[in-house]
C-alpha cells in the first residue's frame, strides 16, 4: 500500500457506512421515542379509567347506602334532569312490556292494525316466540307471521279469528306453547342424557311422535329399551301413548321395569322421567 | 421488554373498559329501580323540558322524539291491558346480580284481572349465550286476593297437599240437591254442574304445580279465562238456592271438599 495516501473510494465507503449508522441511529431513537409515548399514553390511560372506575364505585356505593338508611327512595329525584325524567318513563313503560311478554302475550299497534307476539316458556325456562301481523281495517286478517307450517293456524284462524281474537290467540298459544314445550323436553333429553341414548331420537316435525332406544342396566348388564311416545293431544306437552318395549331375550324382571317407565314417560316430562330413573336405577 | 409493558398495560384497559361498563350499567339500573314519578310529574317534566329548549331548535327535535316514544308505548301498553284483561297496578324492579353474561333481577308486581287481584314476586334470570338472550324464571310466590274467593288462593299457593296424588286420577263428582227441584230449575242446575267441573279444571290448572315449576306463563294464560268464568259464576250464584258439595277423590283418599251455599 502507499503510504498517505487516501483513495476516494475508501472515504466514500467509509462516510457511507456512517451515514447508514447514522441513519439506523435515527430510526433507532425515533422508534424508540414513539415506544416511549405510546407507553405515556397507555400509562395515562389506565390512570383516566381507575380515575373513573372509582368514582363509579363511590357512587354505587353511596347509592347503596342510602338505600340501606331510609325507605324512600335512594335516588335523589332532583337529579333527573327533564329528560331524564322522560327517559325514566321511557324504560319504565318497555319494562311493563316485557313483563307482557313474560305472561306470554305482547302487542304493538301499527297504522293497519296490531302486531301479536305469543312467547311459549315450558315451567319457566322461555322459548321462542311467534308473532302475528293483523289488519282490523275491516275484517281481520293475517297479514304476515312466523308460526311454523305444522301448526294448524289455518283451521284456527277460520274457526275463531273472525268472531273472538281473544279466543284466537288464546288456542293459538296453547298449542304453540305446548309444542315448544315438547320439543324443549326432547332437546333437554338429548342434552343431558346423551349417554343413555342409543342411536338418534326421531321425530317429526311437530315433535308430537317420539321413538328412541335407550339403555337400561340391569345387573351390571345393560339392556336396550324401546319407547315410542305419541302426543295425541296438541295442546299437551304430556304424551297420551306410551309404549316401552325391550327385547325378547331381556330378563323378565326388566317387563316390570319397563312398565315402571311406561308410567313416569305418562306422568311427567321426558327429561324428567330420566332422571328420576337415573337416580333411583 | 416493552412491548411486555405495553400488553399489560393494554389488557388492564381493556378489563376496565369493561368494568366500568357493567358498574355504570349497575348504576343506571338502580337509579331506574329505586326513584318512582307519578304521570303528574311525567307532565311537569314535559313542560320544563318545553320551557328549557324555547329557542333552540334542534333540542326540539329529541323532545318530540322522547313524546312519540313515550305515546306509542302508553298506547300499546294500555290496548295490552284492555285486551287481555290484565291491569298491573304496580311493578318494581331490583338487580340482584349483574356480570357480563348473567342478570338477575327480583320483580315485584301486582295487579288484577277483573275482580281478581294478584301479587307476585319472583327472579328473572337473563343470561347472553350464543344463541342470544335466555330468561328463565325462578322463586315464583303468588298470592291471591280474595275477590270474595279464598280457595282460589288456597289453590294457588298450596304447597304440599297434591304432592303425592296424581292429578291425572282425580275424579270428582257433583250431587247436587235444589232446595227447590222444580222442572224449569233443572236447566239450570245442569248449567251449575257445568260450572262445577269447569272450577275442578280451572283449579288443576292453578295448582301448586304453578308456583313450584315456576310457571309464570301457565298462570297469566288461565287466569284472565278463570276471571271471566268467575264473574259468571258469581253472578248465577245470586239467582239460586242451592246446596251442592264437589268431592275431590283420589285413588287413596279424599282430602278436598267444598260446600257452596248459596242462601239469600
Amino acid at each position: 500500500m502507499e503510504e498517505g495516501k487516501v483513495y476516494a473510494s475508501d472515504v466514500f465507503a467509509h462516510l457511507e457506512m456512517l451515514e447508514m449508522r447514522d441513519h439506523e441511529a435515527a430510526l433507532k431513537e425515533e422508534e424508540e421515542l414513539l415506544q416511549e409515548e405510546k407507553l405515556a399514553r397507555l400509562k395515562a390511560r389506565v390512570k383516566e379509567l381507575r380515575l373513573q372506575r372509582d368514582e363509579l364505585r363511590a357512587k354505587l356505593d353511596l347509592q347503596e347506602k342510602r338505600q340501606l338508611e331510609k325507605e324512600g327512595p335512594a335516588s335523589d329525584p332532583a337529579q333527573f334532569s327533564p329528560r331524564a325524567v322522560l327517559q325514566w318513563k321511557i324504560k319504565s313503560l318497555q319494562a311493563m312490556l316485557q313483563v307482557f311478554y313474560l305472561t306470554g302475550i305482547g302487542a304493538k299497534l301499527t297504522r293497519r292494525g296490531v302486531c301479536f307476539c305469543i312467547s311459549t316458556a315450558y315451567e319457566g325456562t322461555y322459548l321462542g316466540s311467534y308473532y302475528l301481523d293483523l289488519l282490523t281495517k275491516s275484517e281481520v286478517k293475517i297479514y304476515r307471521h312466523s308460526v311454523p307450517a305444522f301448526i294448524p293456524l289455518k283451521q284456527i284462524a277460520e274457526q275463531y279469528l273472525q268472531t273472538d281474537i281473544r279466543r284466537f290467540l288464546s288456542v293459538l298459544s296453547d298449542q304453540l306453547n305446548a309444542y315448544a314445550g315438547r320439543r324443549y323436553q326432547a332437546d333437554q333429553l338429548q342434552e343431558h342424557f346423551s349417554d343413555q341414548i342409543k342411536g338418534t331420537l326421531q321425530r317429526n316435525s311437530l315433535y308430537n311422535l317420539l321413538v328412541f332406544n335407550y339403555n337400561v342396566s340391569s345387573k351390571s348388564k345393560t339392556f336396550p329399551f324401546n319407547v315410542r311416545l305419541l302426543y295425541g293431544d296438541l295442546c299437551c306437552s304430556l304424551p297420551t301413548e306410551v309404549i316401552v318395549s325391550c327385547r325378547l331375550d331381556a330378563p323378565a324382571s326388566l317387563t316390570e321395569t319397563a312398565a315402571a317407565h311406561s308410567d313416569l314417560f305418562r306422568r311427567m316430562p321426558l327429561h324428567k322421567a330420566f332422571r328420576s330413573f337415573s337416580s333411583t336405577g | 421488554m416493552d412491548s411486555n409493558i405495553c400488553e399489560v398495560y393494554e389488557d388492564e384497559i381493556q378489563s376496565l373498559e369493561e368494568e366500568i361498563k357493567l358498574l355504570a350499567g349497575k348504576y343506571e339500573d338502580s337509579q331506574q329501580e329505586s326513584t318512582f314519578f307519578s304521570d303528574e310529574e311525567i307532565l311537569m317534566s314535559i313542560k320544563s323540558f318545553q320551557r328549557e329548549l324555547r329557542g333552540e331548535s334542534e333540542g326540539y327535535e329529541s323532545l318530540s322524539d322522547l313524546k312519540a316514544q313515550l305515546e306509542s308505548l302508553e298506547t300499546d301498553l294500555s290496548f295490552l291491558m284492555k285486551f287481555t284483561g290484565i291491569q298491573f297496578t304496580s311493578h318494581s324492579k331490583k338487580t340482584l346480580e349483574k356480570t357480563r353474561n348473567r342478570t338477575v333481577r327480583k320483580h315485584r308486581l301486582s295487579g288484577n284481572c277483573r275482580s281478581l287481584s294478584f301479587q307476585l314476586e319472583f327472579q328473572l334470570l337473563e343470561m347472553q349465550n350464543k344463541a342470544g338472550v335466555s330468561a328463565v324464571i325462578t322463586d315464583l310466590s303468588i298470592i291471591m286476593e280474595p275477590g270474595g274467593d279464598s280457595d282460589l288462593s288456597k289453590f294457588v299457593s298450596r304447597k304440599r297437599v297434591f304432592k303425592s296424588t296424581r292429578l291425572k286420577n282425580l275424579a270428582f263428582s257433583c250431587n247436587f240437591q235444589a232446595h227447590n227441584a222444580l222442572e224449569e230449575n233443572r236447566g239450570m242446575l245442569e248449567h251449575l254442574s257445568n260450572m262445577f267441573l269447569k272450577e275442578a279444571k280451572f283449579s288443576r290448572l292453578f295448582s301448586i304445580s304453578t308456583e313450584e315449576r315456576g310457571s309464570l306463563l301457565t298462570f297469566f294464560r288461565s287466569l284472565s279465562s278463570y276471571a271471566e268464568w268467575y264473574e259468571h259464576r258469581r253472578c248465577t250464584f245470586l239467582h239460586f238456592k242451592v246446596i251442592s258439595s264437589v268431592v275431590f277423590t283420589n285413588n287413596l283418599f279424599s282430602n278436598c271438599v267444598f260446600k257452596h251455599t248459596v242462601l239469600s
